[in-house]
């Protein structure tokens, strides 16, 4: 199909539909105002302890969280929810840090990189980083950039690798951040994550583990 | 002689209320939302305030949704993806079948979106031999049932487990010997993966299209959504002009309500947002990106000056539960794509007031709806606009109008209530004791059918009024 005629086939009722909508606006809706002061009604409860929110946001979600002191200690947690998992290919983001990591954690491990192109069908694991963690909704935020869309949803169990000063209070400053950095002018995709995947279609009962990842584990690490 | 949906309505709505299974798998599922509605909405400090918050959202996008449409496809534009504007259900169709036909697309996984069941866009590419999985679980059920989505938030809710092994032996594996609702959760995780890792082509809806950022948000818990949207080569996004929201920042109260309305969570497992196809330099993701913004009824529901409010709802599925219309009678029985009271408010004006004005009676306006519904719309006042729209545009029989008119005499005059109530109470009494009750002789038989008459007063309400006056 030429190219051309392409275009014109998207667009033939745009125009009408914007027409449509613009006469529809011109009508005066008398709509009650809303009362002026109320923009400083606070909606949801304000955040004190972020760290302690987050964990027990975390603990609701069913995800797993770890507090680690350092390197080595995150090091060792990787290794021992890796040793719980099944053998086979572990997806990981190709980052400085992780590789690091991911060597003392599980030198004998395959494993593939992200720049080796997206996790395979029968990954057992990924392990990633986040944009932010969110302390809210007990939620991780990932991008595109954090080793990309399949890297958290395709293989059984995700593991996030972050640091304390990732956390942010509530959704309001996540979402800032993403405006104020233009992180969609560098990724196509981002994603809160709040827990592992799940499902309650069947009699309303709650069943872990549908599409996505049966584990979510946070290794969450002080400093920054 | 064909049926009315009307008439099917009643019919449906009898059998439905009187089938006692179907009652108490609703009552259970109704319970354990209402459990978790009512927990969710006590995490958020001022739920009120929560509300108002999101009615000025959508009220601001829906008011200059000429220009947030526009500010969201220059976004989508720029980053490589395609925006079409379909008027109606077959444009939309259309767009999405040919775009699979030039692409060579032979199997698509959809995650859950309930403006492809409105436009019917699955049989028209099943039509053209494309092999379409639901992927969502309760949609998988229902696709597999052939049936329409029971519910829009959840589509399976009408089915037992015992029920759901039974379709999964006879339409995936005879040797499924479990009803664990986790089980069945793995054989049809097994049967979908396969589809994922094949398809050519996913399609998704939108739960909220954000203008400032040119994204697309949605929102799922079992990551068949994250799936569709990041394994195969071409995603479509087919949703509804309404969808849009001004700002990015605005997901931070509609992503909490939408959830605490929706389920009871604190935010949905899953809230996704996509800014177009792969960029050059990513791991993965669509390289085609479509955006489908289906007009089909929604700018005339916008030049409406009472109702423009309808176009508010984040399908949020709250009015439905709390229904208790849609309660008893269950969500096939309004045989529309939107069941409960948004739909009855909503389908006469996708697809005429004269075939689904029925639908404005299906409430006891008891304004339930309303008082839960996360975006505050008007609910039962609009039922009852509806009702008075279809009146005056006479799309109602002749003799119900002689009917009312009647009735309208009886009631405007003393006497003739009076004489009317007395006749009723002598005329009932007598049927009731000839053991008629509930039979085709009983002018009460809607009600008597399937419950015990209410005991008839001795005397009238006047005529106790008058005693009891003259008693103090
Ligand atoms: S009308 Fe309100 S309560 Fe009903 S689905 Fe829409 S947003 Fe939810």
């Amino acid at each position: 199909m030429p190219q051309a005629k392409e275009a014109q086939t998207e667009n033939s009722s745009r125009d009408q539909i914007l027409g449509r909508i613009r006469a529809a606006l011109r009508i005066v809706v008398s709509e009650p105002a809303v009362a002026a002061g109320d923009s400083k009604r606070v909606i949801f409860q304000t955040i004190d302890d972020p760290l302690q929110r987050f964990e027990q946001e975390c603990a609701a979600n069913l995800m797993e969280c770890a507090l680690t002191a350092d390197g080595e200690a995150s090091a060792q947690h990787l290794a021992k929810v890796l040793q719980s998992l099944p053998e086979g290919e572990a997806f990981v983001q190709e980052d400085p840090t992780l590789r690091r990591l991911v060597q003392l954690a599980a030198p004998a491990r395959a494993i593939r990189w992200s720049t080796e192109g997206a996790p395979g069908e029968a990954s057992q694991v990924t392990v990633t980083l986040a944009e932010a963690l969110i302390a809210q909704t007990g939620s991780i935020l990932v991008s595109a950039g954090c080793g990309g869309r399949g890297a958290s949803v395709i293989a059984p169990c995700h593991i996030v690798y972050a640091r304390a000063a990732q956390l942010v209070p509530d959704l309001a400053t996540a979402l800032g951040c993403i405006s104020q950095q233009r992180t969609f002018d560098r990724n196509s995709f981002a994603c809160v994550i709040s827990g592992s995947s799940r499902t309650a279609d069947i009699e309303k009962i709650l069943v872990q583990g549908a599409h996505g990842p049966r584990r979510l584990v946070v290794i969450l690490q002080s400093g920054t | 002689m064909t049926q009315t949906a009307a008439q099917r309505f009643l019919q449906d709505a009898a059998v439905k209320s009187a089938d006692l299974v179907h009652r108490e798998i609703i009552r259970r599922g109704m319970d354990s939302y209402d459990a978790a509605h009512l927990k969710g909405r006590a995490r958020i400090k001022d739920w009120e305030a929560a509300r108002e918050k999101c009615q000025e959202i959508k009220r601001d996008a829906i008011n200059h949704l000429d220009r947030f449409l526009l500010q969201f496809e220059e976004k989508v534009v720029a980053r490589g993806g395609h925006v079409y504007w379909a008027a109606n259900a077959e444009e939309a169709c259309a767009y999405v079948k040919n775009l699979a036909i030039r692409l060579g697309v032979r199997t698509v996984v959809k995650s859950k979106s309930m403006v492809t069941e409105e436009i019917h866009l699955s049989p028209a590419l099943e039509r053209e031999g494309i092999k379409v999985w639901e992927t969502d679980l309760g949609e998988f059920i229902v696709q597999l049932r052939n049936e329409a989505p029971y519910h829009i938030v959840t589509p399976a809710m009408h089915l037992n487990r015992g029920q759901i092994a039974t379709l999964f032996r006879e339409k995936l594996d005879p040797g499924i010997s479990s009803d664990d609702p986790a089980d069945l959760m793995a054989v049809a995780r097994r049967k979908l993966r396969e589809a994922f890792f094949t398809a050519e082509m996913g399609i998704s809806g939108a739960n909220f299209l954000v203008a400032d950022a040119g994204v697309v948000a949605i929102s799922t818990n079992e990551g068949n959504g994250r799936l569709c949207t990041s394994i195969p080569p071409i995603h479509v996004v087919v949703t509804g002009i309404e969808k849009v929201i001004p700002r990015l920042e605005d997901l931070a109260v509609l992503w909490p309500v939408l959830a605490t309305s929706g389920t009871g969570q604190g935010i949905t497992t899953y809230s996704t947002m996509i800014a177009g196809p792969r960029q050059s330099g990513e791991v993965d993701g669509a390289g085609e990106f479509h955006v489908v913004l289906v007009d089909n009824g929604r700018s005339q529901l916008l030049a409406d000056a009472e109702q423009r409010e309808v176009l508010h709802c984040i399908r949020c599925g709250a009015c439905l539960n709390i229904c208790p219309v849609f309660r008893h009678v269950g969500g096939h029985t309004y045989g529309t794509t939107y069941p409960g009271p948004i739909g009855s408010v909503l389908t006469p004006h996708l697809n005429g007031i004269g075939e689904f004005k029925h639908l404005s009676y299906a409430s006891s306006l008891c304004g339930a709806c309303s008082s839960v519904c996360p975006v505050k719309i008007d609910l039962h006042h609009h039922l009852l606009q509806n009702r008075r729209n279809a009146t005056e545009s006479r799309v109602t029989k002749s003799s119900e109008r002689v009917i009312f008119r009647m009735w309208r005499a009886v009631m405007s005059s003393p006497s003739m209530y009076a004489l009317g109530g007395w006749t009723m109470r002598k005329a009932l009494r007598t049927l009731y004791a000839l053991g008629l009750a509930g039979t085709i002789l009983d002018p009460m038989r809607v009600w008597n059918r399937y419950r015990a008459p209410v005991p008839l007063p001795s005397e009238s309400f006047r005529a106790r009024w008058r005693k009891d006056r003259a008693a103090s």
